[in-house]
């Protein structure tokens, strides 16, 4: 008897589901909804929201910062760093990957979130080859793609904001709504700042990033141990004027654990020189 | 027992699965449907953010895709799935219908919120971010430099 009631449920309940017409169809799709709203409610920041903060933050580094307005330098850099973005597992952000150079002797690179990264004239002219230039985007873009900016955001200051947002279809904000959530923008974005340009990420994220980096650079068909090569000239060159040196974790501690990582993977020497011609080339032009 | 669990998986698959189970949207600002699955492969349409693509099948980190009548292919970095189906009035193919997505994913910190941002920080140098995203180099250029510096095509 208990079968034939179990068989009857089933069948109840398939006929419920394929007709599409009854009680049962709606209040599975309510209970669908409230997932996703409840989902939504605890939702992380989206690629978009991402964009929006990478922009502003780009914005403000610009205050600090001038560009360097040279064609060839920026096209060769934007060139180089699409090679390697294609190669990550986020080859598509919301607004895509910019590559741009920062005019100062200051060793740096910027990963803002969303896929504007800034490298500086300083930090261009330590690298020695294409491939090593290509390494440092390659980590930049590792920084991205592990939302290392975004994550430095205040998790208070995104519930917050998440209050205000919402989880209903999209409505105009209030004056008040829009003055709450512009201030935590700039929170996010002060967050966001502090981390990157001034303390710098964590030694756990430096690695990571390093280790990605490897992995976009092996792929691309670029060779891995440039990283290797750059950080160990950066060693030697020491640190002039704060930059890198002041956040990323002790050169030593990257190479050692890069060492482990790129020992055995095997390089296209020849490949390599080319792409050292056109490097040499570009800068010769540009900047020497 | 065992025949009651084989009706039970019988009716499974015949219930008819979520109508929009296989449609994707367009989470980035504009791409392309390509005629292979490779970046750099000839375009056959161009995609804007929300468009809803038919997704028939995948190939590695691709979707075989279909919109407004063009197949092609998308890598998955371009696409999320999105509870389409749980949005009332919203069709498909991109006819002005995923405006309410649009609308719903363009939430949060979006352009309302970035304007009176930059209203109240006028110093903050947006023009020269507007630059910098408006600089684009030719995909044809990308692949080029590729093939010249020994690298591997994605």
């Amino acid at each position: 008897m208990k079968r034939f009631f179990l068989i009857f449920f089933i069948l109840f309940c398939y006929g419920c589901l394929s007709t599409g017409s009854t009680d049962l169809t709606g209040h599975l799709k309510t209970i669908k909804t409230a997932t996703e709203e409840l989902s939504k409610a605890s939702r992380p920041i989206s690629d978009v929201e991402e964009y929006y903060v990478g922009r502003a933050l780009a914005a403000r580094i610009l205050t600090n910062y001038k560009v360097l307005n040279n064609a060839l330098l920026i096209d060769y850099i934007n060139l180089v760093g699409l090679s390697i973005a294609m190669h990550s597992e986020r080859p598509n952000t919301y607004g895509g990957y910019h590559f741009t150079l920062l005019d100062t002797m200051e060793k740096n690179a910027f990963a803002c979130p969303g896929g504007i990264i800034f490298i500086t004239k300083g930090m261009l002219l330590s690298a020695k080859s294409e491939d090593e230039l290509a390494a440092i985007l390659a980590h930049e873009i590792a920084h991205i793609n592990n939302k290392d900016g975004i994550s430095s955001i205040k998790s208070a200051r995104w519930t917050e904001a998440l209050t205000i947002i919402g989880t209903q279809v999209a409505r105009t904000y209030t004056s008040a709504e829009i003055s709450k959530l512009v201030s935590l923008f700039e929170g996010a974005i002060d967050d966001v700042f502090k981390t990157i340009v001034v303390n710098g990420y964590s030694q756990q994220q430096e690695f990571s990033a390093d280790e990605k980096a490897v992995n976009y650079l092996k792929k691309a068909g670029y060779n891995p141990k440039a990283l290797v090569d750059f950080i160990t000239n950066l060693n030697v060159q020491g640190s002039s004027g704060g930059g890198i040196m002041n956040t990323h974790p002790s050169s030593s501690a990257r190479l050692e654990k890069l060492m482990e990582t790129t020992f055995q993977i095997p390089v296209d020497i020849s490949s390599m020189n080319n792409r050292l011609e056109r490097f040499k080339a570009v800068i010769k032009k540009t900047i020497q | 027992m065992t025949w009651l669990v084989i009706i039970v998986i019988f009716f499974i698959f015949l219930t008819p699965m979520d109508s929009f189970a296989d449609s994707m949207m367009v989470i980035t600002k504009g791409n392309a449907l390509r005629e292979r699955c490779r970046f750099y492969s000839p375009i056959k349409s161009t995609l804007n953010y929300g468009d809803i693509l038919d997704i028939n099948s995948t190939e590695g980190d691709w979707y075989k895709a279909k919109f407004k009548g063009v197949s092609g292919c998308i890598h998955k970095s371009a696409l999320e799935a999105k509870s389409v189906s749980s949005f009332e009035g919203i069709s498909r193919q991109g006819q002005g219908v995923s405006q309410q997505e649009v609308a719903l994913a363009g939430k949060g910190f979006n352009p309302e919120v970035e304007k009176a941002f930059r209203a109240k920080n006028p110093n903050l140098k947006y023009n020269i971010v507007d630059a910098i995203e408006r600089y684009n180099v030719d995909e044809k250029r990308v692949f080029e430099f590729i093939r010249m510096g020994g690298l591997t095509q994605p």
